[in-house]
């Protein structure tokens, strides 16, 4: 167990700055995932964590080691990390026994203690009958699971995941997620997932990075970052979210989705301009007529069985624009009818 | 706040942290050896050479003799590439086109001349006709010796080229002829270049065959001139001659290389759709391949087995045994020194894409297309300052390799480039250091490329014959110089048992190399292997 500590992390490719001062704190036995579309620098920073990057400035502790620090660079070998890179990575030449003993060759272990660890390592991942398979003989899910074992079995310090499960199939992805953090929570490991995939990262870990354009624009647990936004774009990025337009002022916010909006809004003097955030299961959506609820048409539905996806038009509104509303199964509208929505949650208003 | 005692911590924690590894260090210095060493044939041409007054260079230049070296040597090239394109690009698009079944039979005929030296082809010739000489004989020779180079390439390049653009081509209209003029021809031109290249080097340096056959070449004049007169200056300038021409023809083919346009597909349909489909056209394609190996190798294999039996009370067995093991030794210890540098070589360009690196590779390529001659001038004035060097195993050796190491290079970077890095990373961020992650990971995964890179020089250092003619140890005889000696005397039937067992043990890499599973593989990067045979 051991944590990680980041600061002011600078790496620049070529003359391309791919990460700008970025510093973060990971707890000893955390699982942490670091969310951000493909091109904003996760995969970067966790290669320069585990030493394969060169950082410009900064610095990289594992607990109290220092591990990088201006030029002085642990080279890779030498930091007990273990890494997982995306599909595996499975060294094609050594059956699934050898890679996951890869590294305990030169270690000062005998030749049972290692057989050992192999064997025990198999057991935890469930495969233990494929040791002496051929990693191409083995499903995407298998190869993801011996790449883990392969790295948790040197007891590293860290464990890096670079997008473990992208190449697997939705519901393979759902499994082997759930048994790869239940694995890690288990052997108490100090753990960063970096993914594009924002169920992904709100489902397994206990702490959320989100990051942009080499910076982490806000990290906390999965319910703060998806709850409690710090922009609007961190909202998008966490789950769907529906962004209209309001304005501040001594009223109170106002939106469209407020009943007084198209009233009162020219009069609202001295008013900020912005925007609200909402999460499509915060709208509460109704055949009745109830008081503050607004009259809305539906002109789209989207069919997912479990749930469905509304598109919806406002009557007598200034806001013309579409709300789209999750609405849970069993779905009894259709495009057409006439219907009345509420807003049921916080109301997160975001500034221009 | 954890910055302020930086300094402190970083001397406790982080203390011994190099840059560079053990293995990259030991990388740039081979290559750095590699460079100097490389450099020495180089050198050697330049001070011999720069020794000579204008007037002497120009004397030397003028000569009636010299022009007819010129016009032999380019008429040669003419005719020899003209009828290896001509013979090689034909069979291999005859053969991808009728699409048999058994298609491994008659790539092993196109592609055995190549462990069939140019002088025992000669030799062959002018045992059973005694007037086979002059110009058109030495083209004949070198067309059958170098049209393996153009069928290969060719035949692999076929292969790459995906079925679906021909059943589109088809769709829309085109005939046959069309589809492969317009789709198949451009896409198979780059191997064809590439080829052609290797072809005309051959002819360049090609010493057997010309001197054999009565043509005076570049080559067999600067053999001469050191020979006969120990002329060692007239030959230095000879030799940079022809050192200018090889690197101007290498550097005209990277401009045309550059252009042509590699397949943008990975996938290909392998369809089981011939395009020859009319029986007898099949059999008349097939006909002409087995027609030209008759000429190609029957008439070799008749002489030499006849002349084997003739003399067969006569073999001197101690003599072929020594002959046989010399040759073993000497080019098996060439090809581990060509693998011992072009690993680091290739290692290095790889890691660092460095100027350095990059200009090493060139130097390496140049000094393939030098002719063994010239080489084997240069190395001879090298060693014979260095006097437990000279006329040495081990000079002849590196001699091999320095010749051939572009081939082991161009393999060996190839297979190494394949590796995809991010398993060398795995293994590193697993606490494997990188000298140990080079020997678990990169070797084993480089294995069949450096393989076939070990082949390659092993196969062409038994046959090689100016430079070991000129490098050997006094009384070293390996099956080359035996051949050589006794058919330059007309002793056919003395030479029958050394050629017969050079091309025995030649065949077999040659062999190997031949498979189609090798051409297939080999075909996926082939554009970076162009210095492959």
């Amino acid at each position: 167990m051991t944590s990680l500590e980041v600061t002011d992390l600078s790496v620049t490719i070529g003359s391309t700055p791919i990460l700008k001062n970025l510093s973060i704190t990971l707890g000893a036995g955390s699982f942490t995932a670091i969310l951000g579309p493909s091109g904003c620098g996760k995969t970067t920073l966790l290669r320069t964590i585990a030493g394969l990057i060169p950082p410009s400035a900064g610095t990289i502790r594992f607990g109290k080691q220092l591990v990088s620090v201006s030029s002085l660079v642990l080279p890779p070998h030498k930091r007990k990390i273990g890494y997982v890179p995306q599909e595996g990575g499975l060294f094609p030449h050594l059956s699934v026994g050898e890679n996951i003993g890869f590294a305990l060759n030169k270690s000062d272990l005998t030749k049972d203690q290692r057989r050992i660890i192999v064997a025990e390592m198999l057991e935890l991942i469930g495969l233990t009958k494929f040791i002496d398979r051929s990693p191409h003989e083995l499903s995407g899910g298998q190869q993801t699971r011996v790449a883990l074992a392969r790295a948790l079995a040197i007891e590293p310090k860290i464990v890096l995941l670079d997008e473990p499960f992208s190449a697997l199939d939705a519901q393979l992805r759902n499994e082997l997620r759930e048994e790869v953090s239940l694995l890690l929570k288990r052997r108490a490991t100090t753990a960063i997932m970096v993914t594009h995939d924002r169920e992904e990262a709100l489902v397994s870990a206990d702490i959320v990075a989100l990051m942009r354009d080499g910076e982490i624009v806000q990290y906390g647990s999965p319910a703060e970052v998806y709850l409690q936004p710090l922009t609007a774009e961190v909202a998008i990025s966490t789950g769907d979210a529906l962004l209209l337009p309001a304005t501040r002022g001594k009223n109170g916010i106002l939106h469209p989705l407020h009943a007084q909006y198209s009233k009162t809004r020219s009069s609202q003097e001295k008013s900020e301009q912005g925007s609200i955030v909402i999460r499509p299961e915060e709208i509460k959506i109704s055949m009745k007529k109830e008081s503050s609820a607004i009259a809305s048409l539906i002109t789209r539905l989207d069919y997912y069985g479990h749930d469905a996806m509304v598109e919806l038009n406002l009557e007598k509104s200034d806001f013309l624009g579409a709300i789209r509303v999750r609405i849970p199964g069993p779905v009894h509208c259709s495009v057409g009818d006439r219907v009345f929505i509420s807003h049921v949650g916080p109301i997160r208003f975001f500034p221009e | 706040m954890p910055s302020l005692d930086i300094a402190a911590e970083s001397r406790i924690e982080a203390a011994p942290m190099k840059k560079t590894s053990l293995l990259h260090r030991g990388s740039l210095a081979l290559t750095a050896l590699l460079l100097a060493l490389a450099g020495i044939p180089f050198f050697y041409l330049f001070q011999r050479a720069s020794g000579a007054s204008g007037s002497e260079i120009s004397a030397l230049l003028f000569r009636e003799k010299t022009l007819s070296i010129f016009f032999n040597t380019f008429s040669l090239i003419f005719l020899v590439s003209l009828g290896a394109v001509l013979i090689g690009a034909g069979f291999a698009t005859l053969l991808y086109a009728v699409k048999i079944t058994r298609s491994a039979l008659f790539l092993l005929l196109a592609t055995l001349p190549l462990a069939i030296p140019s002088y025992v082809f000669t030799y062959s010739w002018i045992a059973i006709f005694p007037w086979f000489r002059g110009i058109w004989a030495a083209a004949l020779v070198l067309t059958f010796s170098t049209m393996p180079y153009i069928f290969l390439a060719t035949y692999a390049a076929l292969r790459r080229v995906d079925l679906v653009q021909i059943e589109v081509a088809r769709s829309l209209g085109f005939n046959r002829l069309e589809v492969f003029t317009k789709i198949v021809l451009p896409q198979i031109r780059g191997a064809i270049g590439a080829s052609l290249l290797l072809v005309i080097l051959y002819v360049l340096s090609d010493f057997g065959a010309v001197s054999l056959l009565g043509v005076d070449t570049f080559t067999r004049t600067i053999q001469n001139l050191y020979k006969a007169s120990f002329d060692r200056q007239s030959a230095a300038i000879l030799g940079l001659i022809l050192m200018f021409i090889a690197a101007t023809i290498i550097l005209i083919e990277e401009r045309v290389h550059k252009k042509n346009i590699a397949s943008n597909s990975s996938v290909r349909v392998q369809s089981s759709a011939s395009l020859i489909t009319k029986p007898m056209a099949k059999l008349a394609s097939l006909s002409l391949i087995v027609i030209y190996s008759f000429l190609a190798l029957a008439l070799p294999a008749y002489v030499l087995t006849t002349r084997m039996i003739a003399n067969f009370q006569e073999i001197d067995y101690p003599a072929l045994a020594s002959a046989t093991f010399n040759t073993l030794l000497v080019s098996t210890f060439g090809a581990i020194i060509a693998i011992a540098f072009a690993l680091p070589l290739s290692w290095t360009i790889i890691a660092t894409r460095s100027r350095f690196a990059l200009f090493t590779e060139k130097v390496v390529l140049i000094t393939h297309a030098l002719p063994g001659v010239v080489l084997g001038l240069s190395l001879v004035a090298f060693g014979s300052k260095i006097s437990w060097l000279y006329q040495s195993v081990g000079l002849l050796s590196f001699a091999y390799a320095l010749l051939f190491l572009a081939k082991a290079v161009g393999n060996t970077r190839a297979s190494m480039e394949k590796i995809p890095p991010i398993l060398k990373e795995v293994s590193l961020t697993l606490g494997v250091s990188p000298l140990s992650t080079f020997r678990k990971i990169t070797l084993p995964l480089a294995a069949p490329g450096i393989w076939v890179g070990f082949l390659l020089v092993l196969l062409t250092a038994m046959k090689e014959l100016p430079a070991t003619l000129m490098l050997r140890p006094t009384g070293f005889e390996t099956l080359a110089v035996e051949i050589w000696s006794a058919s330059t005397l007309s002793q056919f039937n003395q030479a029958a048992p050394y050629a017969f067992t050079l091309i025995a043990l030649a065949a077999i890499p040659t062999f190997i190399l031949s498979r189609p599973d090798r051409i297939q593989q080999e075909s996926n990067h082939v554009e970076k292997e162009r210095w492959r045979e």
